[in-house]
């Protein structure tokens, strides 16, 4: 005779628990996430001591690593750059490798029996490599402080202004990993064209260009670089909550695009 | 209650179709063994059901749900291509993985549990890479048992295992269907051993399912016969076929549905003619698989 089976439909937090699960038992456990972590915390040291031998003077104050003093859509050289906005663009090598993994590993198959709705995938992946991004603007952040402190730069700054900017760019962790995790998807056969392409995103090119063209104008805000730059020195609790919608409008508008292509698309 | 049904499902790469509409049935507690030639849609049929590709048409359902149900979903294990696991990862990690994607409380007694149905305890700390093909094989197969599987799809697990491994294999897979009541879904091209398990068969074709048939209807069906090779053996064919079916095939005569052996040799001898060879055979998953392939070509 038969045995009669049940089946019990998980819910969208038992689903997510579990593919959330895997991905930071994944991440926890990959030497990449602390290599990441590490190049994070390095990259100030090289920007104060690039700034100290060669650009003297661009740096006038230490927290001037970790957010210019005034949003800048417009870049004039890479001193201006060169601040925790960098995390983004190590974040996209990290979540095109930690997703490409997936892909190549053929781990992805697994999930994907067991996960009839592809958004956990997409949802979780966005969250986790957020969560990374998070990590590495601490690192930074660790390392800003320390290699301003060697380099000897002065460190007056308007604390809440300092914790908004550090707070805003962290909130925008997470639509930037939502955005990495969309190309990913896209581009999930082509490794190297999804790994090219969160590189050149992440540097803020696009807006860079566009922000040439209209200048320093605060409706590039709408974007994620745009966003990322609106956090800076002088933030206050708007900019944050411009950090905040932003982040969260792109993060929906990926996931949804993200979550339909694989729905319509093959796993391969 | 039938595990899988499959109603004229269709898949298509760049308009070219991988699978033309098959219809597929197994029951519950089957161990179905899925025949055909590489390219006539055995894999896409099963990583259409995975949930893998997405096809063009068709409906498919797992225990009277549609298939893109969490919750039945929940309960599929499958090891298609490969075992889905980092090769950098030990073997151990990456079952941790796969029970806390599946949410499993008691994950390290499940993950135990497995690697002893796959008699791979000892090596639970290797590395992934580092494991031979029949290791990585055995793997998959843990990987897919983990979370009390209700259904088992698995693509060739058996290619390029050792006899010893492919013995191994079978006795996994008779177990699981046994102890755990899972229902099984294998595609191998190693007729002989799929033979020795199987319970039912579905026959692929050119992505049409060309015959499904029980291993029981196929036992009752199948034909036996008694090779012969004689000094004439034109003569014995001429001496037997008036009460017997037979056939030259391979340079030997093929009579067909001998109850005596003895009796047929004993009437040969008493006709004069000398008996090189007699052997008897029953017709089994290759040749009916080969004369359903001869069929459908004709």
């Amino acid at each position: 005779m038969e045995a009669a089976i049940t089946f019990e439909r998980p819910g969208f937090v038992t689903r997510i628990k579990g593919m959330l699960g895997v991905d930071f038992y994944r991440l926890f456990h990959t030497p990449l996430f602390y290599i990441f972590l590490g190049i994070a915390a390095i990259i100030p040291a090289l920007v104060s001591m690039g700034a100290s031998a060669e650009t003297a003077g661009m740096f006038t104050n230490a927290w001037q690593i970790i957010a210019a003093e005034s949003p800048l859509y417009v870049i004039s050289d890479m001193g201006e750059y060169a601040n925790m906005n960098m995390v983004f663009l190590f974040g996209g090598i990290m979540v095109s490798i930690f997703i490409g993994h997936d892909y190549r590993s053929g781990y992805v198959k697994q999930l994907f029996t067991t996960h009839a709705k592809k958004e956990d995938y997409v949802i979780s992946k966005t969250l986790v490599s957020a969560f990374s991004m998070v990590c590495m603007c601490v690192t930074y952040f660790i390392g800003g402080t320390i290699s301003g402190t060697a380099a000897g730069l002065p460190f007056t700054v308007n604390a809440g202004s300092l914790l908004c900017a550090i707070l805003g760019k962290m909130l925008m962790s997470l639509g930037w990993a939502s955005l990495y995790t969309f190309i990913n998807l896209i581009f999930r056969r082509k490794f190297g064209i999804s790994i090219a392409l969160c590189f050149v995103l992440g540097t803020g090119i696009p807006v860079i260009g566009a922000a040439a063209l209209v200048g320093n104008s605060g409706a590039l805000d709408i974007f994620l670089y745009g966003a990322s730059v609106q956090a800076c020195l002088s933030s206050d609790i708007l900019s944050v909550l411009i950090c905040l919608a932003c982040s969260l409008a792109w993060t929906m508008i990926y996931n949804v695009l993200g979550s339909v292509l694989l729905y319509h698309r093959d796993v391969y | 209650m039938n595990a899988i049904e499959i109603r004229n499902l269709t898949k298509s790469f760049r308009g070219m179709y991988a699978l033309d509409g098959p219809d597929m049935t197994i029951p519950q507690g089957a161990i179905y063994g899925f025949i055909g030639e590489n390219g006539s849609g055995k894999s896409t049929t099963e990583k259409c059901i995975c949930g893998h590709l997405v096809p063009d048409r068709g409906k498919i359902t797992l225990f009277g749900r549609p298939y893109t149900d969490a919750g039945v979903r929940a309960r599929v294990g499958a090891l298609i291509e490969n075992a889905g696991c980092f090769p950098s990862s030990s073997v151990y990690n990456n079952l941790m993985m796969q029970a806390i994607n599946l949410g499993l409380r008691d994950r390290k007694e499940q993950i135990l549990r497995v690697l002893k149905i796959v008699r791979m305890e000892e090596h639970a700390r290797l590395a992934f890479k580092k494991c031979s093909l029949g290791m990585k094989q055995r793997i998959g197969i843990a990987m897919a048992l983990l979370g009390d599987p209700a259904l088992l799809i698995l693509d060739e697990p058996i290619n390029g295992l050792d006899t010893d491994g492919m013995k191994l294999m079978r006795e996994i897979l008779v177990d699981i269907t046994k102890n755990y009541g899972c229902t099984v879904l294998i595609s191998s091209h190693i007729l002989g051993e799929l033979e020795k398990i199987a319970t039912h068969y579905g026959i692929i074709r050119q992505g049409k399912m060309i015959r499904e048939i029980a291993a029981s209807e196929m036992e009752g069906r199948a034909q036996s016969y008694v090779s012969l090779k004689t000094g004439d053996i034109k003569a014995a064919f001429e001496l037997l076929r008036g009460d017997y079916i037979t056939e030259f095939a391979e340079g030997e005569l093929r009579v067909f549905d001998v109850e005596d052996t003895g009796r047929l040799s004993a009437f040969l001898l008493q006709n004069g003619q000398t008996i090189s060879e007699i052997k008897r055979h029953k017709i089994g998953l290759e040749e009916y698989y080969e004369e359903c392939m001869r069929g459908e070509a004709n």
